[in-house]
């Protein structure tokens, strides 16, 4: 995010911090600190028959929006959302969203943005028939199961879907004027694509990266650092590492720009970062239409955070024959208390900026996430994902760590493509999913990463015995 | 078709007489590969594929030579008096086989359809001609004039490199042909997991000879290619590298010749495979001649790619061999420096020879044995060379250079800082080759140099080397 004014924090606390949730009879413990920011925007009024009315200067633009994801006064998803942000970084985030807006309107942009798509990153990406999966989970006498799509996210520059995102933003960032950027990773793609996007557009770069999450995704540290940006270490993980950069961003708000990874935050991150991943939805209508004459039945995606689920869903939100699945992480098992399963056994708070669920105990507090798979371990989740599940628009369910691991190896052996561990959990789901699928159902997974960067990892697992596994996920 | 009437035969070299005959008596040949010798009494041609026995020729009909010139490769599978078919007899008939299956498939439209589906949606194609818009700055001159530079960007492939483009219509073809078999040999392992990854999505058995030593070096791409269901066998002959997993994979190869296909991964070997794996690749070129048209309306005025094998270069190149305005630029591995003898520069230091089945330039010492080549990327560590990248160069069609490992080092890094893309070590050779090259280039020269593979595999020999 840009900003043009000064900050300075109400009560010399520091963003973010954590509310617990409005419903719920939970304590806050920063109850003076947020502030509610609903009533508050900026320059955009609610949509209007469709259209998102913006006012820059005295020259007024014209916006179209889908009516049923048009975004409200201060970004809502129902009641997922919003602004929940010190008064100082309201009009950032107004300011940054106009600019958003306008960049998209303006033609120049967008070529320049389908250009790097095109020649830089790779697209359009392949929506690919898994034959040898299909044929797995064929049953009975006369064969029948679904049909099973890969959309080929993971042959994207970088090896994962983060790109589409790192470069949109970072293009932004550029057209803003500004020369620093500020990103948060968890297992390292999104910093690994934000790295890449500023080497090309010439951009200095800060990526802050929880210690236990370098431990274990060392291999795109060292990709980082090729790339010539600066890592910084956070103790902790993902959700540390995003603190640690909003507030390195806070301190610099003029120079820097702070460049999320996922659907999450404050609005218009999540309405950003999921535009700029919508690309990925919107090439596999046009595909399954060139492929089978229709749309897909199924669409299915790991979450974690949610911008590759979001990425995939958009376009079909309104499309109430496509049924929306998304798989978190239940790690060592749901009733351990050792997942990422934030939309099955969360609840809803603040977090980051926006209300969703999020993993918190009774206190309020922020309960650590965990994964084999690092990019889906955080405790909180898209507030759109979150507005999707409380409707019943999309499903959420979950898969072990175990069941991730088999998936991978099943891809690998049947398919000769390395999921990441992050989307092998979308893959695990279809052992749950296929059999109660008619058949000829037209599933498509968003195979959102390439597990090169889990290969070390599996390799790890297979020398250490079942009884040092644990200790290794630690 | 242009016509190469530079002399491409130095006087003191012959080529194979017309018509081509085999003698093959494994008892009395000595136990070493012959230089090239200049008067040989008759022909008499020998398997040199086990580093045992010898092959001699003489001189040949200028005519014949000229004309097998003009087909790339002729009837013989020579590219002028390069290539051919240095085999045992056993391995002859799977050669024909396999050329009669390639040929006819050529021509299949069902095959060529299904191909292009598995191109498209499995490996990604078409990958993209990237303005590198960075690097272009970075080479203009101070009064503002400069090449422009493209890349043509083969590391966004499934499995990040060009090698699976030939891989995969090689499992198709021996689908095609019924062999449910495959082997295929590996020196770093990126070959190996090509091979492995398309035997999983075609279910065939896949099994890759692999030196112990590189095992031993490799150990993660040895994993890998077991995930992919492949079997993986120790070499531990000679010197457990590349040549010898070679050897090995042409031996069961020999054994098993009715139920199995071997996967040559470069436009190395007896003929069909230059031929073949140069046609697999070609869709590199003819890719590029479709986006410079659409890009800048015209063609490329410079290619430029690495050498190792030859097969990326050979799959940029074809398309525009009979382009006399187009410069194809082939750089080898300088390793520790031309003069350390540890290199990998075949072309430029190398003696003409016979090895893994084809004439071609190959590091030999004065007995014939092979020189064990160097290179700090694994891909270009080969001691011979494609025989048509032998024939381009003699008839002064291509030209070739060579960078050292450091040279490419700097060359690694330069991409990743001023593009966000880190190549590979083997395509950081023909990167570094462009300090050299393009000062001397007009301004606005069209550069289109062949991104052959992304480099996550080279990043822990890099951050050594560079000490990051």
């Amino acid at each position: 995010m840009a900003c043009n004014s000064q900050s300075s924090f109400v009560h010399g606390k520091s963003f973010p911090t954590s509310v617990t949730s409005a419903t719920a009879p939970k304590r806050s413990i920063y109850p003076s600190l947020i502030k509610c920011c609903r009533g508050r925007t900026t320059r955009a009024k609610a949509a209007v028959g469709g259209e998102m009315v913006l006012r820059t200067g005295d020259a007024v633009r014209r916006s179209p929006l889908p009516e049923e994801t048009a975004v409200k006064n201060s970004g809502k998803f129902g009641r997922f959302g919003g602004k929940y942000v010190p008064e100082t970084l309201v009009a950032c985030l107004a300011h940054l969203e106009a600019e958003f807006y306008l960049a998209m309107d303006d033609a120049h942009f967008r070529g320049e943005l389908e250009t790097a798509l095109r020649d830089y990153v790779g697209r359009e990406t392949p929506l690919y028939f898994a034959q040898r999966l299909t044929n797995h989970y064929k049953v009975g006498v006369n064969g029948n199961g679904p049909e099973i799509y890969l959309k080929r996210e993971d042959l994207n520059h970088g090896g994962a879907h983060k790109i589409n995102n790192a470069i949109g933003q970072a293009m932004l960032a550029k057209r803003l004027g500004r020369r620093s950027i500020i990103a948060p990773t968890g297992a390292g793609q999104h910093g690994v694509a934000t790295a890449a996007a500023c080497a090309k557009l010439s951009l200095d770069c800060t990526i802050f990266m929880g210690s236990q999450d370098m431990e274990r995704q060392s291999s795109n540290v060292l990709l980082m650092k090729l790339l010539g940006a600066q890592v910084k270490v956070v103790d902790g993980k993902f959700k540390d590492a995003t603190s640690e950069a909003i507030r390195e961003w806070v301190g610099n708000l003029e120079t820097s720009y702070y460049l999320p990874g996922s659907a999450v935050g404050p609005h218009p991150c999540p309405t950003i970062v999921r535009e700029f991943q919508s690309v990925i939805g919107k090439e596999t209508r046009r595909q399954a239409m060139e492929k089978w004459g229709g749309k897909p039945d199924v669409l299915l995606a790991c979450v974690g955070s949610g911008s590759n689920a979001v990425g995939l869903f958009h376009e079909f939100v309104g499309d109430e024959d496509v049924r929306l699945i998304g798989v978190e992480a239940a790690g060592v098992g749901l009733d351990t208390g050792r997942h990422s399963a934030t939309l099955s056994k969360g609840d809803v708070g603040v977090y980051h900026g926006a209300m969703c669920y999020l993993l918190q105990d009774a206190e309020g507090q922020i309960v650590g996430a965990h994964s084999s798979a690092v990019g889906l371990e955080y405790p909180g989740v898209s507030p759109e994902l979150s507005h999707l599940k409380e409707t019943g628009r999309a499903e959420f369910h979950s898969v072990t760590d175990q069941e991730a691991l088999q998936a991978y190896r099943r891809i690998c052996r049947l398919e000769g493509i390395c999921p990441s561990l992050e989307a092998s959990h979308a893959l695990a789901f279809l052992d749950q999913l296929c059999p109660n699928l008619p058949p000829g159902a037209k599933v498509v997974v968003n195979c959102s990463g390439r597990g090169d960067k889990d290969a070390a990892f599996v390799f790890q697992l297979n020398q250490t015995s079942t009884q040092r596994l644990e200790a290794l996920l630690n | 078709m242009a016509v190469y009437t530079s002399p491409f035969l130095k006087p003191q070299v012959s080529s194979l007489t017309e018509p081509y005959r085999a003698t093959f008596n494994f008892r009395d040949r000595p136990s070493q590969i012959l230089k090239f010798p200049s008067t040989a009494s008759r022909p008499s041609i020998c398997c040199t594929m086990t580093g045992e026995l010898a092959v001699r020729t003489e001189e040949g009909d200028k005519n014949v030579r000229e004309a097998s010139a003009l087909q790339r490769p002729d009837s013989f599978g020579r590219f002028g008096r390069f290539g051919g078919k240095y085999v045992p007899e056993t391995l002859m008939y799977a050669l024909t086989e396999l050329e009669s299956a390639f040929r006819s498939l050529s021509k299949d439209q069902d095959f060529q359809k299904e191909l292009g589906g598995i191109l498209r949606d499995y490996v990604g194609r078409e990958s993209p001609l990237y303005f590198a818009e960075r690097l272009t700055d970075y080479y203009r001159r101070p009064d503002g004039e400069g090449p422009h530079i493209y890349l043509k960007r083969e590391d966004l492939n499934h499995t990040g490199a060009h090698k699976i483009n030939n891989a995969v219509a090689q499992a198709l073809l021996a689908k095609h042909l019924g062999k449910n078999r495959i082997i295929a040999e590996t020196g770093a392992g990126q070959h190996g997991v090509a091979t492995a990854t398309v035997c999983a999505r075609f279910g065939l058995q896949c099994i890759i000879y692999m030196g112990s030593q590189d095992m031993e070096r490799q150990a993660l791409n040895v994993f890998r290619m077991r995930l992919l269901g492949a079997e993986v066998r120790a070499v531990h002959s000679g010197t457990a590298t590349l040549k010898d997993a070679t050897s090995e994979a042409i031996r069961d190869w020999v054994t098993n010749v009715e139920t199995t296909h071997y996967i040559l991964g470069s436009v190395a070997g007896p003929h069909p495979y230059p031929m073949m794996v140069r046609e697999f690749h070609a869709i590199i070129g003819k890719e590029t001649r479709k986006q410079a048209l659409e890009k800048w309306g015209g063609k490329p005025d410079v290619l430029v790619a690495c050498v190792g094998g030859g097969s990326n270069a050979m799959g940029l190149f074809h398309e525009f061999v009979d382009d006399r305005d187009v410069r194809l630029i082939g750089v080898e591995a300088a390793g520790l420096g031309l003069d350390s003898c540890q290199h990998a520069a075949t072309l430029t230091k190398g003696e003409v020879g016979v090895l893994h089945g084809a004439m071609s330039y190959l590091l030999q010492d004065d007995d014939g044995q092979i020189i064990e080549p160097h290179s700090i990327s694994a891909g270009l560590d080969y001691p011979g060379v494609g025989p048509e990248h032998s024939f381009l160069k003699d008839i002064g069609r291509a030209e070739y250079y060579c960078i050292t490992d450091q040279e490419a080092l700097e060359a690694f890094m330069r991409l990743s800082r001023l593009e966000g893309i880190i190549p590979a070590l083997e395509t950081s050779h023909a990167l570094a080759y462009l300090e050299k090259l393009c000062p001397t280039l007009p301004n606005g020269t069209k550069l289109v140099l062949n991104c052959s593979g992304r480099g996550d595999k080279d990043v822990q020999t890099a951050i050594k080397h560079l000490k990051i």
